[in-house]
């Protein structure tokens, strides 16, 4: 049993050392990157919201990636630079938006298909830029000096958050353009989920899924 | 389907460990660096280590996950970001109610991370794809048209709104750039995003600034390089 403890003891402090941190954000990359990849291959599993997962939707249907690529890039930047600083990574920026998004749209923008050839390079994949970025950002928190900011990320979220709100009304929108039926479950999917305090988005693509699988 | 549970079981043991032990770190920070969002750490604190209130606030967010999972296989960012730290935190403080050994300890979140999002991706990733053909149809005839609109006007112009209410700097680099990158790229949102990057560093560092410069210095050569392989230049031949 003390052997037992004592291993326990040393992850424990492991896990707080700046050596751990590269660890953790390549298995977290890894993870990501592979999500996108099953996102491409089987149809679901990509971490992110749906209006920033369609961006990659619209490369994979017509070949142009560079919204995607372009948009994630900004941020993947933007929170690569401010991680080190503030001494916490945006996830949501620098890896579901810049490695699960930008990133793969980026290689496949070259037709560099390699990193998507099967579930283990994908991983593998991931793991990499999981390294590079954790290198780089140890690198920036040890050379920048106290003070030096990089600003315009809060800008940029509050907008991220704004466009999410815009998804609603436009799904109910193209419900109704659709059919009917689909309109009708759309609206009210939406005002269930909005008098509950629920997200509208998945409320009215549910009710149109719903009535739309009744009745077409 | 075997294929998608045992990627899906991979894929949440690791991240989910992963992005737990990175949101302990967040407790450690500025210290140490951490990863996970400042809104995540926020809510993490507001819940006061109940683990009713983080198991709760955690399932608000399961709903709108699986239903965005269900409608276009996207899981949403809340999975990682929201449901694993809160549900692990959940997890641990059922039988020990101190957070410093618990919710605070990067070792324990990390094992009930993976516990957590393993399951928990398995389950939303299977939950998306059994449902039937014709439901998925509908989803995809509804989306695409929403989503496309949301790229293209709506995005750009909540976009450029937001750069030009920031200030005269991000105002104007998001406007040149936003308008550039409409130009060579068809999507304004990259050049705003970068613009209002770009114009709030200079605004609180000064053009002087190295990290200006290098921002600068990447976006031109970023822009330059999408024109040439875009064909952009073609354009001006005569």
């Amino acid at each position: 049993m003390g052997n037992k403890k004592s291993f326990w003891d040393k992850m424990d402090a492991f896990l707080m050392k700046d050596s751990a941190f590269i660890v953790l954000i390549m298995g977290a990359a890894a993870a990501i990157f592979a999500g996108t990849y099953m996102y491409i291959n089987l149809g679901t599993g990509a971490f992110n919201d749906i209006n920033i997962v369609a961006m990659l939707r619209d490369g994979l249907d017509g070949g142009d990636y560079a919204a995607a690529a372009g948009f994630a890039a900004g941020f993947l930047i933007a929170r690569i630079l401010e991680g080190p600083l503030v001494g916490l990574l945006d996830i949501g920026g620098s890896l579901q938006t810049g490695v699960g998004i930008g990133l793969p749209a980026l290689f496949l923008s070259m037709g560099w298909n390699l990193p998507f050839a099967n579930f283990f390079t994908a991983l593998i994949t991931g793991a990499i830029l999981g390294l590079i970025i954790g290198a780089v950002i140890m690198f920036i928190r040890k050379v920048v000096p106290d003070g030096v900011a990089v600003g315009g990320t809060s800008v940029m979220m509050g907008a991220g958050n704004a466009t999410g709100r815009y998804l609603a009304p436009l799904i109910i929108v193209a419900a109704a353009q659709y059919n009917v039926y689909t309109g009708i479950g759309a609206i009210l999917g939406a005002a269930i989920f909005y008098k509950w305090g629920k997200e509208m988005t998945g409320g009215a693509i549910l009710g149109a899924m719903i009535l739309g699988g009744i009745f077409l | 389907m075997l294929e998608i549970i045992i990627y899906s079981a991979i894929i949440g043991i690791i991240g989910g460990g992963c992005i737990a032990a990175g949101a302990a770190r967040m407790f450690h920070a500025p210290e140490i660096q951490s990863m996970g969002a400042f809104r995540t750490l926020g809510e993490l604190n507001a819940c006061n280590g109940d683990p009713i209130a983080h198991f709760s606030f955690g399932l608000g967010f399961f709903f709108s996950s699986a239903a965005s999972a269900v409608a276009a296989g996207s899981l949403s960012q809340d999975v990682l970001h929201r449901i694993v730290p809160n549900w692990s935190a959940a997890a641990l403080l059922v039988k020990n109610k101190k957070v410093e050994e618990t919710l605070h300890n990067p070792r324990k979140m990390m094992v009930a991370g993976a516990i957590v999002g393993g399951v928990l991706v398995v389950f939303l990733n299977t939950l998306s794809s059994i449902i039937p053909e014709k439901l998925s149809l509908i989803a995809s005839e509804v989306l695409t048209p929403a989503t496309t609109w949301l790229l293209n006007p709506v995005m750009p112009a909540i976009f450029w709104l937001a750069a030009i209410d920031a200030g005269k700097s991000t105002g104007l680099w998001g406007s040149i750039l936003g308008g550039i990158s409409a130009l060579v790229t068809g999507n304004a949102v990259p050049g705003i995003v970068l613009g209002i990057l770009i114009g709030k560093s200079a605004e609180e560092n000064g053009y002087k600034s190295k990290v200006v410069q290098i921002l600068i210095a990447i976006v031109v050569v970023m822009f330059i390089a999408i024109a040439y392989f875009r064909g952009f230049f073609d354009q001006f031949m005569l």
